[in-house]
Order: C-alpha cells, then structure tokens, then sequence
C-alpha cells in the first residue's frame, strides 16, 4: 500500500513537473513568434485607423485627375486625366461629320502608330476601341461611347483580372503619395494602347560585385 | 510605448545632466580653451570666420546625445548646426528635418516579381535620392535575376548588365526588410539603430561607431558601410533631408534603406515605388484594411524571405 501510495506521488509530481516544463516550453514559443508579429498586429487592425490619417503635406488630388467611375474597397479613388496628353485631341479637328479625303493622311498623321495590340496575326482592329461615329471618345464592346479618360473602362472588358488588380491595389500605381485621396495612373499611362507590351531595353544603371 | 517614452525621457535626460554636472570639470575646461582658441582664430569682437565657427559647431556636434533621447530644442538645435555645417561646407541650403511618425501608420512594402523587368529605375532614383556615395557605388536596392522555377536568391545574379527582360528569367528586388524582430537592432552595441513607431528601422549616423556588428547580423545584406567621405555631385544633391534619413553620412558609420523617411513621413511614396515603370512595387501602411498593400496581403499568394528566421520582414514578396 505504502509503496502503491510514494509511486502515486511519484507520479504526481512527474506529471505536474512535465506539464510545467511544456507551459514554459510553449510560453518561450509564443514569445519566440512574437504575439506583437508584423501578422498579429495587421489581422487586428480590421477597422480603418478612428482618425483619419491627416499629414498636413499631402495634397488634395493632382487637378489633372478625375474620379474615377467606380470605387474600390476604401471608398472612391480618382485618375489621371488622359485627354490633354493626347498630342491632337480633340480628334474631331480632323475627324469631322465628312470623311477625311487626304493623300498619306494616316502616314502624316499618325505614322507613329504601330499596332501591336492582340495575338500575331490578330491584331485588334482601330474600330474595336476607337468611336467609329464620335471620334472624340473610344467605344465599349456594347458600343457604349467610354471617355479617353477612363479609359480603364475599355481595357478592363478583356483584361479583367488586371482590372481588378487595378482597382485593389497590386497591379499599376498610385501618383506620388501613399496617403491622401488616391489617385492612380491610368492604364495608358504605362501601356502604350496600340503596342501594350513593354519593351526589351538596356537598364537604366547597374550593380558592382557586392565583393568588390 | 510612446507614454513610457514620454515619461522616460524627461528621467534620463535629469540623469546625464546630473552625471555631466558632477564630471563635467574637463569638458567644460575644454569647451572653454576651444572657444578661447576659436575667438584667437577669428579675431577679436567680429565674430567668428568660416573655420572657427565650423570648429565651433563640429563641438558641439561632436557632445549632442542619442537622437531617440534628445529634446525638441535639442534636435532644433543640432538640425541648424547640421544645414550650417553643409552651408559653410558644400554652400548649399539643405533642410533637414525631424518629422515624427504618423501615428496609426505601420509601414508595408510588397514586391511583384511576376511584373518586374529588372529595369533598375528603382536603383538609380534610390542613390540620387538618398545621396548615396557615388565613388564607392553603394546602392541600397539590388535586382536579381532568377532563372524562372528557381527560388533561392543565391542563384541570381545581381550584377547583370544586357538588355531586359531576358526569357525565362524573372526579377527580385533585396533592399532593407525593416524587421520587426530586426537583428540588425539585436547587434548594435550603442543602440545606435532602433525601430521606430511607423516601422522603419533607423540609423543615428552620429550614435554609429561603424563596429558593422549589424551589418554581420543581417540575414539579408541589407547594411552599407561608408568607406569614404559621402562623393556625391552637388548639383544632384537632394536637400530635403531628414535626421534619420538622407543627410549627408560620415565616413565610417553604417547606412542602409529607410523606406525614405523624408518621403514617406510626408505622405509620399518611396523613391524606388516612384520611379518603378512597371508598377512592380507596392508601399503603403499595413494598419489600413483598405491600403493596397492589404489588398496584395489578402488577395495575392505571398511570401517573405527566409521567413523560417522569425526576423519578421515587413517586405513581402508577390505575383500576379
């Protein structure tokens, strides 16, 4: 009975000396990974910050912006307003009521303009963006007028997935500022429309050895 | 955090001054033959010439504190010897500022590697901005090269020069990571280098004893060390300028990225975000559920480097 009775003890003791060693072990654990981690700290914070973040040298949007038609998870965001980087916008200087009737009018005009836009031997036609009646403004596949300006609009009814990137925030960028009203590039802006892929160039600086 | 600053501070600062009052008899000796040495220099009643008064200043320069202990007239003070010694110097007008973090705001960073093109317009707009010698070529940014399917950064290479992008190849950007759990900060025998509030982690170039612990420390070569007094032309110079910034460093001390403090402080992007053509870089604050970087976070497969180390990067890496 005695005997029965130390190895119960025995086994108390090894067993609340185990438990506490584990305790220990798993509280250094916790430390280790830092409940304050960079993950912890963003999974808390789930509400935009109560006030909102003023920094007085933040400007209110760039005035060559314009809202954009849609808004993204925090609300409305604005772009940057296409139309006078067009070098002969209006269009309709040229592309009246009456058609154009010029020789080598679109090599003098828009000989700069190589189509590159759509697989290889399918290039996108000019008439599948551009207006054909209104020339002033591009046109949606549903042949709804869409401004150069959001032009985002057009772009986004093949390049979706791109589209929605845009507007969250992984792909394109915003202009200059971090905080404040946020104004992002529009898709022109980096992708020349007519030939959207970049091209290959040399970089613009490079790396010494990191042994030199 | 900021209440125990604010309430250590004022302690610390009653501390040295007591044990400066009690073992002060040298200094202040000193202080005074230098001054005495100055006024020689400078010819009597006056005031001081050019030399005099840069040795002035290099003085009291040289027995200012710890930026993270120094009072708000204190860092006023050491900011205009700091823009005089550069006008007495370079003879330009910089301005060097001190902007506290914002509060709320916990700086994040991600990196798509499935848009980079290894452009390195990210690399360029860095050494400019952040007046990075240009005589030992130190950059803070470094691309690599990776064949595609390979995941080990040692197998990039960093010093490619030919034209961009090659096929089958992608590109990684290595900067500082701004870890929570910094190692860089665990080494620093002089706390010289801290975290700050918004995230950053920072340099005081004038606390640095250039030991380059930190530097060894680093998982991720992150650190430079200034091998010689800063060359940079001054017409590029950049004058905005912050304390823990893109001042002018020293010979001998350690430097590295500070998600451009001076920039970002005031709302702006990083330099490198800026200048990306690709859009590859994303910057902003990681306590804002509708900031794009949460969005990447949430909607994106990402990754951080060597995330097994537990150094908790603040930098995440991303593809489409």
């Amino acid at each position: 009975m005695k005997k029965n009775r130390n190895s119960e003890k025995m086994m108390k003791v090894c067993l609340s000396l185990t438990s506490l060693i584990l305790l220990l072990f798993l509280g250094a654990c916790r430390e280790h990974t830092g409940h304050d981690g960079v993950t912890d700290r963003i999974k808390a914070a789930e509400t935009k910050p109560s006030d909102q973040i003023q920094i007085d040298s933040v400007p209110l949007p760039p005035a060559k912006s314009i809202r954009a038609q849609m808004s993204y998870q925090g609300g409305l965001f604005w772009v940057e307003a296409r139309k006078e980087k067009i070098g002969r916008f209006q269009c309709s200087q040229c592309h009246g009521n009456q058609l154009a009737r010029i020789d080598q009018a679109v090599e003098l005009a828009h000989g700069d303009i190589v189509n590159r836009h759509g697989a290889e031997n399918k290039r996108l036609a000019c008439k599948t963006c551009h207006d054909d009646q209104d020339r002033n403004f591009l046109t949606s596949a549903a042949g709804e007028k869409i401004d150069f300006d959001h032009g985002y609009q057009l772009c986004g009814q093949c390049h979706f997935r791109q589209k929605q990137d845009w507007i969250g925030g992984a792909h394109g960028k915003r202009i200059g500022y971090w905080a404040g009203k946020r104004t992002l590039l529009n898709c022109t802006a980096c992708h020349n429309p007519h030939a959207p892929k970049f091209a290959k160039r040399w970089p613009t600086t490079f790396s010494p050895p990191l042994n030199q | 955090m900021m209440s125990c600053r604010k309430s250590c501070n004022p302690e610390k600062q009653t501390e040295s001054k007591r044990s400066t009052e009690s073992a002060c008899s040298r200094r202040s000796f000193l202080k005074t033959a230098v001054a005495g040495t100055g006024l020689l220099a400078g010819g009597c009643g006056s005031g001081m010439s050019g030399t005099a008064e840069k040795m002035h200043l290099n003085w009291q320069e040289y027995f200012k504190g710890n930026y993270r202990l120094m009072t708000p007239t204190e860092k006023e003070a050491t900011v205009s010897r700091l823009e005089r010694l550069a006008k007495i110097k370079y003879k330009l007008d910089v301005q060097i500022s001190t902007r506290e973090p914002v509060q709320q705001v916990l700086f994040g960073y991600a990196f798509n590697i499935s848009r980079c093109e290894g452009y390195m317009d990210c690399v360029a707009a860095c050494v400019k901005e952040n007046n990075l010698d240009r005589k030992s070529q130190t950059q803070y940014v470094r691309i690599f090269e990776l064949e595609h399917g390979r995941m080990d950064i040692a197998s990039g290479n960093g010093k490619y020069f030919h034209e961009v992008p090659v096929a089958d190849h992608f590109y990684m950007g290595v900067q500082c990571f701004h870890c929570e759990s910094a190692p860089c900060i665990k080494a620093c025998p002089t706390k010289a280098t801290w975290r700050e509030p918004d995230g950053i982690v920072v340099v005081d170039y004038d606390w640095c004893i250039g030991c380059r612990y930190c530097m060894a420390a680093c998982p991720y070569w992150g650190r430079r060390f200034n091998w010689h007094d800063p060359d940079v032309p001054l017409g590029e110079l950049t004058r905005k300028q912050h304390y823990l910034g893109n001042r002018l460093r020293r010979r001998g001390v350690m430097e590295k990225c500070t998600f451009c403090i001076q920039r970002t402080r005031e709302g702006r992007l990083p330099a490198c975000a800026d200048a990306c053509p690709t859009g590859s870089r994303v910057f902003g604050n990681l306590l804002d559920p509708d900031s794009e970087i949460r969005y990447v976070l949430k909607h994106k497969k990402v990754f951080r480097m060597k995330e097994e180390l537990g150094t908790d990067p603040k930098f995440w890496y991303f593809s489409d």
